[in-house]
């Protein structure tokens, strides 16, 4: 079972850096500038979704394990 | 005098993890009050100084602007041929101010990206943008102005002429075309692409609060000036250091021309280690816990940035020498905190300093930063420091500002086919 992860919309600001991270599974809209997870992102790597969602600028994304657990909580270094 | 005062507390941070922390901190925010620099607000509504909701919706916009696809064809294509053109006319005689060649290279960049239509071949009309960016840069920085109300007369009066000459000019232009797409008479292909043309397309949501017009020239004149300063005084940061740690390891003037991936490690050592705000403030909007202390609502937190760029924690046990060799963990960015973290991080990091270099070669889809190539090519033309020739621009606190910085040029580095 994989992970789920979710971007919040109201945060996001398109920075793209989650995209540039793990291209498989970000992708930007740009017609509403923001990113959003593809699909595949439940299978990717768990530790690039991590780096991903230590590294946005506006702690939009949120990485959750199968048994509900947050994977990066409190982690903003 | 000083426009930081009557805060409830003032907090000072040094450490790297702690400023990073205060950096992605939603309650610790870049908007101050009217006693402070918003009174008689020369950067009232620009990206830079708003917070939440609006400064978001905002940079959703601008950020558009900033997509590697995009800056591939200006590391690319772009900057290349602008530079090679513009080293060729100015890097001559016995001594040259590399700064304001710097400077001059990066209006020309920073134009296009802000929306401005300027004759980029034009050295005169070049000099009155460097202008313009000089004044910019004295608002930017006015918490460490030397005399605020100054600095203050002269960005208000720099707003009309870049107004009346620069941005009007250009808004007219953009606005016809953005208007011939919307009645479908042009393609998007047709449009310019640009913070101004992006600021314009959106300006009626009602989110971004650009009705006011003035907001708009503000906010172009932010782009122009923050595409532009950073890139003029790195260069010769970067000189200067690269010339003084060469005294040791003369390897390095040889490495940095030929190898594109050490000039960026030179440079991201460069910002490091000279950060261009060496500090940066943040007012709490409310009760906060930071660094195991809690601040009342309305306390200054200052974050030394130059302090935590030196933090032996993250940088290893030497910080302060200048070492592009220098091993860092993955996930810390080797310029440190010099682009800032959290919402507010620098939009053109990418621009100026590339994307993060990975341990090993690079691949194809790498970005250097034009620094980097500004620095490679003008280490291989021979540029070298005139010692003691560089001069401290005097108006600011900050303590790594150039206002000239004074170089001969030698004999040619390194053969033309190095990458």
């Amino acid at each position: 079972m994989g992970v789920t992860v979710t971007i919040d919309p109201e945060l996001c600001i398109g920075s793209g850096d989650c995209v540039r991270l793990a291209p498989d599974a970000f992708e930007l809209r740009e017609d509403l500038g923001v990113s959003v997870p593809r699909p595949a992102a439940a299978t990717s790597d768990v530790d690039l979704l991590v780096r991903a969602a230590i590294g946005c600028p506006t702690q939009a994304i949120r990485v959750v394990g199968p048994d509900g657990e947050l994977l990066h909580a409190g982690n903003t270094t | 005098m000083t426009l930081l005062s009557s805060f409830a507390a003032t907090l000072e941070l040094t450490r790297y993890k702690e400023i990073r922390a205060a950096l992605f901190h939603p309650d610790l925010s870049r908007t101050f009050d009217t006693r402070t620099y918003e009174d008689g607000n020369i950067r009232d509504g620009v990206v830079s100084i708003q917070h939440g909701a609006v400064h978001r919706a905002r940079r959703r916009v601008e950020n558009t602007q900033f997509r590697p696809d995009h800056l591939r064809l200006y590391e690319r294509e772009l900057f290349p041929a602008v530079m090679n053109d513009l080293l060729d006319r100015l890097l001559v005689g016995p001594e040259v101010d590399l700064f304001s060649i710097g400077e001059v290279l990066a209006c020309v960049l920073a134009s296009r990206r802000a929306g401005l239509d300027i004759r980029e071949d034009d050295l005169d009309e070049l000099a009155v943008i460097a202008e313009f960016v000089d004044v910019f840069s004295q608002g930017a920085a006015i918490l460490d102005a030397k005399d605020p109300d100054a600095v203050r007369a002269l960005v208000y009066a720099a707003y009309e002429r870049f107004e009346r000459d620069y941005v009007g000019p250009a808004r007219e232009r953009r606005q016809a075309l953005l208007d011939a797409h919307a009645r479908g008479e042009i393609g998007p292909e047709a449009l310019t692409h640009d913070i101004l043309t992006a600021l314009l397309a959106h300006r009626a949501d009602a989110a971004l609060e650009l009705a006011d017009e003035r907001r708009i020239v503000r906010e172009v004149a932010t782009y122009l000036q923050g595409g532009t300063h950073t890139t003029g005084q790195t260069i010769c940061n970067a000189v200067d250091l690269l010339f003084e740690a060469a005294a040791e390891r003369p390897d390095l003037l040889e490495r940095v021309a030929s190898d594109r991936s050490i000039a960026q490690r030179a440079v991201h050592e460069t910002l490091r280690l000279r950060p261009t705000t060496p500090k940066i403030r943040r007012r709490a909007v409310a009760e906060v816990t930071i660094a195991g202390r809690t601040i009342p609502p309305d306390s200054l937190v200052v974050l030394d940035v130059t302090a935590g760029n030196r933090d032996p924690e993250l940088f290893g046990a030497r910080p302060d020498a200048f070492d592009p060799d220098r091993s860092v963990a993955p996930d810390v960015p080797r310029w440190g905190l010099s682009f800032g973290a959290g919402p507010h991080i620098c939009p053109g990091r990418t621009v100026g300093g590339g994307l993060p270099a990975p341990d090993g070669d690079p691949d194809d889809e790498h970005l250097y930063g034009l620094v980097a190539l500004f620095l490679q090519e003008v280490i291989r033309r021979g540029v070298e420091p005139l010692p003691g020739r560089g001069e401290r621009d005097t108006r600011t606190e900050r303590f790594n500002r150039w206002a000239h910085f004074w170089v001969r040029v030698g004999s040619p580095r390194a053969a033309a086919s190095a990458r």
